[in-house]
Parts: C-alpha cells; structure tokens; sequence
C-alpha cells in the first residue's frame, strides 16, 4: 500500500521548494509585464507579449470566477439534492442487492440496511417492541 | 365510539396547524390536517408594499398606466394565489381493503383529490429527508413494485402544503398502520378485482 500520510517528507520538501521559486519568479514576471513600458521591452527584443489589457482582465476574471463558484456550488448542491418523492430518499442499489445472512443464536446480526417499514415500526409503535422484529 | 377532538400542533416553519380525526367505521378513518387561514396581515402588508412600489414609479414616470397596472396584478396575483397555492386543508382517507384517497382543498374551494387503490400500497412510513437547508419528517406512501416484493416503486408524500411535525405525524402513523395490520389478518378480501 502506498503510503498516504500527510506526513513530511524529503520529496515533498523539494516539491513545494520548486514549487515557492517558480511561483515567486511567475509573479515578478507578470509584475515587469504590467508594468514595463512596451518600447523598453522591444528594445530589448523581447515582442511577442500578449496585450496588456489582460494583465487586468485577468484578475478581474478570476475574482468573479471565485463569486461566482460560490453560487454555483449551492446551486449544484440544491439540484442534487433527491426530492421528497424520490425512491433516493429510502433506499439505493447497494441496498437493494444485499444478502441477507442466517440469523445465528447469541451471534451478533450481520450489518445491513434495514427496511424502513420495520425501522418506522421500531421507533414509533412501541407496544412492538424488540420482541417482534426479524 | 367517540371521535377524539381537534388537536393543535405545528408545522415545520411554525405555524399553528390542526389535526381532526374521524373513525368511519372498523376499517375506516379519515385524517383532516388544517392549515392555517390567510392573515389579513400579511395580505394588507403584500398589497401596501406593491401600490408603495407602484406609486414611487408612478413619481418617477409620470405613467398613470403604472397605478392601473399596479391593482391589476394585485387582484389577477391574489386570485392565483388563492386558487392554486393556498391549501386551506389536507386530508387523508384510509379504507381498508380498499384503498387510499388523499385529498387537499384550496383556498377558492377548489379539491384535488387522488386515489391509490390498497393493491398498490406497500406502506406508510414516516421519512425524513433534506428539503430546502433543512432536514424534515413526513409522511409518504409507498408504492408496491410489481415485480419485487421486497421492493418500491415510487413514493407519494403527504401533506405537503402544512409540513406537519414529528407529534402529528406519530398521530397519523399510528391510525394509518392500525387500518394497515387489517390487510396482514384478512387475506381473503382483496377489494375490487
């Protein structure tokens, strides 16, 4: 099994060192981009930039992405949600394919999803009682 | 025998709801929930806020056609309101052996009513599940799958307009599964073939 801790580790030191210089060199570089004037970066050969509208657009993009996302995630959360008359809310296939197992004196019961009906019954008729259920 | 009284109770947002319930016969009862009646309150509060609205536009345009418009929408809104959104009463008739008939009444009157014959009906079970950020009881039929027994085909909830809470819905539960064990006991009458 490969090891899963988030425990640190030599590789993961040099991963996130790599990972500090270059984004700290992306910054200075959209830094000098933003705010260099053009003619001085042609006159040192560097022409193939893209337009500097996009230094702020960028930006303003990804702010509203993230206002955005927010919405977003409640929104999908809601639709995902099973309505009332939904079979979701009762059962699912895990439970609808399920063995049923022997019922063994003094063992314990093997672990399954119990019906609603007789969990209904359990809870809410108590003249029942533990004595009737299977 | 005597029916039992009115009981109040209340409904999942807070209001003041009223259970009635009535035995017919040995295999026959009737679960009437009330909802609460429209509050001139909050109907005055509606109609002031939309003419205020109206009004401040009217300022703003110079449009009388605003103002007209304005009380057209109120009476046409009200109307609609009443007439397909405003429950006024939900009821459930359970007969056994026959079947399960639910009933809600509007506000202008208007009954829809729906039938599931006792062939049909698995169970009717308390459920809870998430609705709209909060988690809820109610109380759903379950339809049998034809093909499984073990299985449901489809759900149908019940009182969907006045969200009773857990004590009413017990109330309920106990008087639908005391009609319901009658089908386990008397096999032989399987209603209307």
């Amino acid at each position: 099994m490969v090891e899963n801790s988030p425990a640190p580790l030599p590789e993961r030191a040099i991963y996130g060192f790599a990972l500090f210089l270059g984004s700290w060199f992306g910054f200075m570089l959209y830094l000098i981009w933003a705010y260099v004037p053009e003619t001085w970066l042609f006159s040192l050969g560097l022409t193939y930039w893209p337009q500097k509208y996009w230094a702020v657009a960028l930006p303003a993009y990804l702010l509203v992405a993230i206002g955005i996302g927010y919405i977003l995630l409640f929104g999908i959360n809601m639709m995902s949600t099973a309505p009332l008359n939904s079979t979701h809310t009762i059962t699912d296939n895990y439970a609808k394919k399920q063995q049923q197992k022997k019922f063994q004196e003094e063992a314990i019961p093997a672990l399954r999803d119990i019906p609603i009906s007789e969990v209904n019954r359990m809870f809410f008729l108590p003249e029942k009682g533990i004595c009737n259920s299977r | 025998r005597e029916d039992p009284p009115e009981r109040r109770y209340r409904s999942a947002s807070g209001a003041a709801i009223a259970l009635r319930r009535r035995q017919h016969s040995a295999s026959c009862r009737e679960l009437a929930v009330r909802c609460p009646r429209l509050q001139l309150r909050s109907l005055s509060a509606v109609t002031s806020a939309v003419w205020l609205a109206a009004y401040g536009l009217f300022v703003l345009t110079q449009n009388s056609m605003v103002l007209s418009a304005a009380i057209f929408v109120t009476l046409i809104g009200l109307i609609i309101y009443l007439h397909f959104m405003k429950v006024d009463q939900e009821s459930l008739l359970v007969i056994g052996s026959l079947g399960i008939q639910v009933t809600s009444s509007y506000a202008s009157g208007k009954e829809s009513t729906t039938f599931i014959e006792m062939g049909q009906v698995k169970d009717v079970v308390i459920n809870e599940a998430i609705h709209m950020q909060k988690v809820i009881y109610y109380l759903c039929i379950l339809l049998q799958d034809p093909g499984d027994p073990q299985g449901v085909s489809e759900v149908v909830p019940l009182f969907q307009s006045s969200k009773p809470r857990l004590d009413c819905l017990i109330e309920v539960y106990k008087s639908c599964q005391e009609i319901l064990e009658q089908r386990k006991t008397a096999p032989q009458s399987s209603g209307i073939k």
